[in-house]
């Protein structure tokens, strides 16, 4: 299967955050009780239950003395996701056939590490501390289905395709910044945007961790620290010996 | 066959087992962490629970390496000029014929060192193992992921290393750790120092 994406469109949005509620139904997510801050925003951040969420903004443009942006959250699915490098346990982050991280509550074992790892900052877990995060609907893409959200969405703000075909078609309609098309081997939730994804608070420059890139480099190490080690004591007994000292009765003693 | 002395007693010889069995514990869930090693992690019954005996395995680790520190630290820190020598000669490892080293303490010189860098990579090793279960702090908790996996490898070698020593190297000297009784001339040959201090003759 080739690589798969969610394009986000968020000058599409209209913010009716039907992706949410879709996200929420399908996941069988429970509502996570928020206090009124103000603002359209809610829920204030991604949590263990809400794996997306619309985040808004109020900012001024050259024509506009206010302008509604609205842009929706969650994983971003990286070509190289330093989550599942960093991840000890096996099979509770996986890569599926479509390109996006999927986790396995029975086989995460509640570390939270990945959670330190992502670059961007967007792993939640649950209140067993188990990995919760958008999956880009596995059950439903495994079955030819496009995610909840994309499913839901009335405005064409959030679409689910070949991550190829989507970027050409993003860039012929004038997007000309294609926020994920590169960062972290290619993001699986890109972002089409006419402005610079700075004015939707995107983030600048997410980089690998250098402490888990370093450490995948070298982590044969330990097998090799190991067998040099076992292998050169067991040399050292055949060539040198065991320390017996002159007259010592070794065997009497034993 | 001499006369039997106490070289170590019950306190020192259980806690130096708790802290090799959790060590051991450690290592081997710490190598199924490191590269999913399913079958190792079958043993405990799945990554889920060997996580639980990691941890609970990291506190018994750090209270027992803390524990040493009452039998093993001050003679490790007293280095005279028969360290020295000691250490010039190899501690009679570089080579079949064994020439007499200078009289030894407690600990000889090389299980001072040993000691002193094993009590240093643990303490990290448990700092850092408790940062990352306990603490939140993204920059923290990478850094530390980094400094457990590298003093992992660390202990890789420094694991056999001591096996090895207390073993097949040095003949009688599990002793010490099994029953903590020894020959009075073996320990006058290997521990001169101390039979002197101890006023064992």
């Amino acid at each position: 299967m080739a690589r798969m994406a969610l394009l986000v469109s968020p000058e599409l949005c209209i913010g009716c955050r039907g992706c949410q509620s879709a996200c929420k139904e399908w996941n069988g997510l429970p509502a996570v009780k928020t206090v009124n801050r103000g603002t359209f925003e809610n829920p204030p951040d991604l949590t263990g239950a809400d794996y997306n969420r619309i985040r808004f903004m109020e900012v001024p443009s050259a024509q506009d003395a206010q302008r509604w942006l609205f842009v929706s959250q969650r994983c971003m699915h990286c070509g190289d996701a330093a989550c599942m490098k960093i991840c000890p346990s096996s099979g509770a982050l996986f890569r599926a056939k479509n390109g996006a991280v999927v986790f396995d509550k029975g086989k995460c074992i509640g570390c939270k590490l990945c959670g330190s790892a992502c670059p961007y900052g967007l792993i939640r877990f649950d209140q067993a501390n188990k990995v919760s995060k958008c999956h880009l609907c596995h059950d439903r893409t495994e079955a030819g289905l496009t995610p909840a959200c994309v499913k839901t969405c009335p405005s064409g703000a959030l679409k689910y395709g070949d991550r190829d075909k989507l970027a050409a078609e993003a860039s012929a309609a004038g997007y000309s910044n294609l926020y994920g098309e590169a960062d972290l081997g290619g993001t699986g939730v890109l972002y089409a945007f006419k402005d610079s994804p700075k004015v939707y608070g995107m983030l600048q420059n997410p980089a690998f961790p250098a402490e888990v890139h370093f450490w995948s480099g070298i982590k044969s190490l330990a097998y090799l620290g190991l067998g040099a080690t076992v292998a050169a004591s067991a040399l050292h007994y055949l060539v040198i010996g065991p320390h017996k000292e002159e007259g010592e009765e070794v065997k009497k003693d034993e | 066959m001499s006369r039997m002395v106490k070289k170590a007693g019950a306190f020192e010889i259980v806690n130096h087992w708790m802290l090799a069995g959790s060590c051991l514990v450690l290592a081997l869930s710490g190598f199924a962490f490191v590269f999913h090693l399913d079958g190792v992690a079958a043993l405990f019954g799945g990554f889920p629970p060997m996580r639980a005996w990691h941890n609970i395995s990291g506190v018994v680790f750090a209270v027992s390496l803390f524990l040493t520190v009452f039998s093993y630290l001050p003679v490790s820190l007293s280095f005279s000029a028969d360290d020295m020598k000691w250490l010039s000669m190899g501690g009679g490892y570089l080579s079949r014929n064994k020439k007499e080293l200078p009289p030894q303490d407690k600990l000889n010189t090389g299980q001072k060192l040993y000691y002193l860098v094993l009590l240093g990579m643990g303490a990290v090793m448990s700092a850092s193992g408790f940062t990352i279960w306990l603490l939140g702090n993204k920059g923290l908790v990478l850094l530390s992921y980094f400094a457990h996996n590298l003093f992992f490898v660390f202990f890789m070698v420094a694991i056999p290393v001591h096996i090895y020593l207390g073993t097949f190297a040095n003949p009688g000297t599990l002793r010490i750790m099994l029953s903590g009784k020894v020959p009075l001339d073996w320990a006058r040959r290997r521990y001169g120092k101390w039979v002197s201090r101890m006023g064992l003759g």
